[in-house]
């Protein structure tokens, strides 16, 4: 028997139970939809916080820390020498952090950066150009909006935090920054220390203005000074005060990173590292934690999902039970003349594929509507009750094509299992019994 | 074309472990030539109708064996025997035994369909054979749509669309009426002259019996055999 009479056959005997079969399928449907649903919400959950890892760091990033002492420019030579390291950025933070510009002022969190280094591991400019001389600085993408006029006394007062706010804006400057020169002010923190001159000035250049962070929340007032503009600067904290002339901490790198050329070397290369002795830290590294974990949630998700799915095969195995009842006679009459088991079996497993195919593919349809119902919906219900808005990036539901995957391969093989039953009971339905004849 | 060899066959009743053995056929041999219409005659529960299913493979002998068309057929698996009745037996039933959803034009494809023909020839063998039988015109009624001996016609119609050698029949005239009757018993030795099918038929009527070329009777389990036509003709 051909395909396309099997498929024929099973559409026809489909039709004439309508309501019974339909019913069926939108079981199937509730059962396939609830599972990828359910799941989504593990998905939407696992991918939200892995986003929310990598939005801070960048993949192919490892951090890089020396046990009880701070990394040297040694060290920074020893990892540049290891194999898959695109690139070693290393950073030195100043304590002097004051810049002004005529009556515009404020303290930056400013560092020293091998430019060259942090250009290969993709340090990106909005504006601009690197350094190339000593008082050449590079600024953050939100130094402006914290350069701004002292704040007059009573200037917030009776102010809510958002007009507050607003209010901040009008002090900072707006005009053009780059290619702006700033004062930049050195003098040291200790009190015990008197000075004639307390504070010294050097005249910075602003030649670049770094991009703006992925992240809306996020606020870049960092400044990036040359590492010959920074021994500068400890060379006169150092003259005012002799504990930061010897101070080691200043000396070394606050801040070390290896880049990979790409993600799939950062297992390799922080192996590597640590074999050298050196404690490492990397999204991979903690993102492989949080994939356990995750995918032990995922996975009960899944099986709580499946008990649905396996309630709807009931009704399955139900109706296909009573169709190999209600057609006993036909099945006798079509073995008699020459049907082998063989085609009464696919026959009936083929039906039951039908209504699990029907009941996959409208429960996939309707479980993608909901997650994007729900996740469309999700910012109005929390404005609406909560008054606040959710979490950047943040989604209740996700569907990637694993699940859906996963979801369809569960439920076609519960339907196919459920079905198997009944059709191999139509195989073994007796001819004489069927024709009721007398013997 | 038939023969069967010292054929027995019990029926188990009751509980399994606890069952009663009811002996319903006692070494039956018969040989039935290629041609040949034989009838079976018999009184109700002497064992005609289980011979028949034996040699329609519906149930399974315990002791003897039977042969079809050279075939040694007794011992097949379900399969087996699903797939000889398809290419080697027609059935005519006492009850024509339709598939009530099906019209007549389905009815009748069905066996091609089994077999696995293709929609243009099924088509035309399928048309064919209902004007064969006169029922073209009635090829999309139900059974349900048509009368007792138009549904005999389907059935035959069914039984012959692959041209079997042999055609088994139990009690082909059982639920029709005279006329009807007699237009299926000419039908059948049309069939038989014509085309050479061999038949085998099971009766209890006499005027049934009357057209075969041979008769046997089955009395409590045993087999007798009966005369030839010509005899019973005169």
């Amino acid at each position: 028997m051909k395909f396309k009479d099997k498929h024929r056959f099973v559409s026809s005997n489909m039709k004439k139970n309508k309501t019974r079969v339909w019913m069926t399928i939108l079981a199937s449907t509730i059962g396939c939809a609830f599972l990828i649903m359910l799941a989504s919400i593990g998905f939407a959950i696992h991918k939200t916080a892995v986003n929310d890892v990598m939005s801070f760091r960048m993949v192919n990033e490892i951090q890089i820390q020396k046990e009880g002492g701070m990394m040297t420019e040694n060290d920074v030579k020893k990892l540049e020498q290891i194999e898959g390291v695109k690139a070693v950025t290393r950073k030195k933070y100043t304590p002097a952090n004051q810049l002004s510009s005529g009556e515009y002022n404020t303290f930056a969190n400013v560092m020293s950066a091998h430019m060259p280094s942090e250009e290969k591991a993709g340090f990106e400019l909005d504006k601009g150009r690197m350094p190339k001389s000593k008082n050449e600085i590079v600024v953050g993408y939100h130094f402006a909006e914290d350069l701004r006029k002292d704040v007059p006394e009573n200037y917030l007062e009776g102010l809510s935090e958002e007009e507050a706010e607003k209010k901040m804006k009008e002090l900072s400057y707006d005009g053009e920054l780059l290619n702006k020169t700033l004062t930049y002010y050195m003098k040291t923190d200790n009190p015990a220390i008197k000075l004639d001159n307390p504070v010294q000035t050097l005249d910075v250049k602003i030649v670049g203005i770094g991009k703006k962070p992925a992240r809306e929340w996020a606020h870049d007032n960092s400044v990036f000074i040359t590492e010959d503009l920074y021994n500068e600067v400890i060379s006169i904290l150092g003259k005012q005060d002799p504990k930061i002339a010897s101070s080691d901490k200043l000396k070394n790198y606050g801040e070390v990173k290896a880049f990979t050329a790409s993600v799939d070397d950062v297992q390799e290369v922080t192996d590597q590292i640590e074999k050298l002795d050196y404690l490492t830290y990397s999204i991979i590294k903690e993102l492989k934690e949080m994939n356990v974990y995750f995918t032990l949630f995922k996975a009960g998700l899944i099986f709580i999902g499946a008990i649905a799915v396996l309630i709807a095969s009931i009704g399955i195995f139900n109706t296909m039970t009573m169709a190999v009842i209600e057609r006993s006679q036909d099945i006798g009459i079509m073995k008699a003349i020459g049907a082998t088991p063989k085609t009464i079996k696919r026959i009936f497993l083929l039906e039951s594929g039908y209504i699990g195919l029907w009941g996959v593919g409208l429960g996939t349809l309707l479980a993608y509507l909901t997650s994007y119902g729900v996740n469309f919906a999700l910012p109005i219900i929390f404005e609406q009750f909560i008054n606040e808005k959710p979490p950047e990036g943040f989604m209740l539901s996700y569907i990637p094509w694993s699940l859906t995957a996963i979801a369809v391969t569960i439920c076609m093989g519960v339907t196919l299992l459920s079905g198997w039953r009944p059709a191999a009971k139509a195989t073994t339905v007796d001819v004489l019994k069927a024709l009721r004849r007398d013997v | 074309m038939i023969s069967v060899s010292n054929l027995s066959y019990a029926f188990k009743i009751g509980r399994k472990g606890k069952e009663n053995i009811v002996p319903v056929l006692h070494d039956v041999n018969l040989h039935v030539a290629e041609g040949e219409i034989v009838a079976v005659v018999g009184r109700s529960g002497s064992g005609k109708s289980t011979l028949l299913n034996l040699i329609s493979g519906f149930i399974q002998p315990e002791v003897g064996t039977i042969t079809i068309n050279g075939t040694k057929v007794s011992g097949f698996s379900e399969s087996n025997w699903a797939e000889f009745r398809l290419n080697h037996l027609g059935f005519i039933f006492q009850s024509f035994q339709l598939i009530p959803s099906m019209t007549a034009f389905e009815n009748v494809e069905l066996p091609l369909v089994l077999k696995g023909v293709g929609e243009k020839e099924r088509r035309e063998r399928t048309n064919e054979m209902l004007k064969r039988v006169g029922l073209e015109a009635f090829r999309n009624h139900y059974p349900g749509e048509l009368s007792g001996g138009q549904q005999q016609r389907v059935s035959i119609a069914r039984a012959l669309i692959l041209n079997p050698p042999l055609i088994l029949a139990d009690e082909p005239t059982g639920s029709l009426d005279s006329e009807n009757e007699k237009e299926l018993l000419s039908f059948i030795r049309e069939l038989n002259k014509k085309y050479g099918i061999t038949f085998l038929m099971i009766t209890h009527d006499h005027e049934v019996a009357s057209i075969a070329h041979r008769k046997v009777e089955i009395i409590d389990g045993y087999l007798k055999e009966g005369r030839m036509l010509h005899e019973v003709q005169r």
